[in-house]
């Protein structure tokens, strides 16, 4: 399973089937964040929990990221959906998914939501803010982090520093990094990126969960969802910052299952295995 | 061959297929190497070797249910006799159970 050819890309993807479930079983995509995250990140936190409650998981590294292969360009939010949507394709699911997107994965989960809202059942948002002025300066704001990144990497010997020190893990990341910033489109394709109207947000019609952090600079996006989409569920977390899903993977997990379990009789909230 | 080196050599087999015998040819992986510390394991690669676990050993073992149980430290803390332990447990009961 871990090699799917869609919209023309080699994808590492992982489906999770939950212990004697229902063919209806719900199915819960994950969409990871930029550059230096990939499924992982969604393998060790609530991708396991929600398998166990009994919900089918579809894992997979965007384009570029993980173990995915890395075409030079198609890094816009709208390749996003492209991208996974020919995914869903490749693995039969026909019907509505949820989905639960971590940073950017949010934004590219709420234009899915919008460009496509007959693929989609529920939208999660964790720390993701993706429509007015907020999402704006942050999308300005992770490009020109992204373009610094970039040329930082072009000009210093880090990776082979790090490669001669045996230092196998940073080696490898720092030129992960440097390819996709250096070799892709992807800084520019951020740069160029556009966040929803509100009333793009508002046109939502699918259930919405946002779960953002007290100290977060995303923060305000918890506003713009209540002010903007009716009926959405907001959760602030005391305390925390923009790494929620790391920090507060146990709340979290709660949250999200809850909400689920509210929405589809096939998710428990128990998510205690016996024994 | 004891069953317990079995399933060890199987493990250090399919991780030789995730990250590439160069880099594992000097190690020598006892059931206290850490996938972290010592094998620098990426956790996308853990990720990687538990798919190719779970379809060596097919539903008799369940590792979105293993991870389920830990924390990320948990996770990436863990020593390969952990990995080793879980799949003699699961796959001893289902003999057991059939």
């Amino acid at each position: 399973m871990a090699e799917v050819h869609a919209n023309g890309v080699c994808f590492n993807a992982q489906v999770l089937e939950p212990q004697g479930a229902p063919a209806d079983a719900p199915t819960i995509v994950f969409v990871h964040g930029l550059v230096t995250d990939n499924l992982s990140s969604f393998y060790y936190t609530l991708a396991g929990p929600a398998v166990v409650a009994g919900a089918r998981v579809i894992l997979y590294d965007l384009r570029g990221h993980g173990r995915s292969q890395r075409p030079e360009a198609g890094y816009t939010a709208d390749d996003g959906v492209t991208d996974l949507c020919a995914l869903l394709d490749a693995l039969g699911m026909r019907d509505p998914v949820y989905l639960v997107g971590n940073s950017y994965g949010g934004i590219l989960a709420a234009r899915m939501a919008v460009t496509v809202p007959d693929r989609v059942a529920g939208l999660v948002l964790i720390e993701a803010s993706c429509a007015g002025t907020g999402a704006a300066a942050w999308i300005e704001d992770m490009a020109n982090t992204l373009s610094v990144t970039a040329l930082r990497l072009e000009h210093d010997g880090a990776r082979d520093q790090y490669r001669m020190a045996g230092q196998r893990r940073m080696a490898r990341l720092i030129t992960h990094v440097d390819g996709l910033l250096n070799r892709t489109s992807l800084v520019d394709d951020v740069a160029a990126e556009r966040p929803l109207r509100p009333t793009e947000l508002a046109a939502i019609r699918c259930p919405v969960l946002g779960v953002y952090g007290e100290r977060s600079e995303l923060v305000a996006a918890a506003s713009e969802l209540t002010r903007h989409v009716p009926g959405c569920t907001v959760r602030i977390l005391p305390g925390l910052a923009h790494t929620v899903l790391r920090e507060a993977t146990d709340v979290l997990r709660d949250i999200l299952l809850s909400w689920l379990a509210e929405r589809t009789a096939h998710v428990l909230t128990d998510t205690r295995r016996a024994g | 061959m004891s069953k317990s080196d079995t399933v060890l050599d199987e493990v250090v087999q399919l991780l030789i297929e995730v990250v590439g015998e160069d880099f594992l040819l000097d190690l020598e992986i006892t059931r206290d190497t850490t996938f972290s510390d010592d094998l620098a394991l990426e956790s996308i690669e853990f990720v990687a070797l538990a798919e190719k676990l779970q379809h060596r050993y097919g539903g008799r073992v369940d590792f979105a249910a293993f991870v389920a149980d830990m924390d990320i430290t948990e996770i990436m803390t863990m020593k390969v006799g952990t990995l080793v332990a879980y799949i003699e447990e699961r796959t001893t009961a289902a003999r057991s159970a059939g």
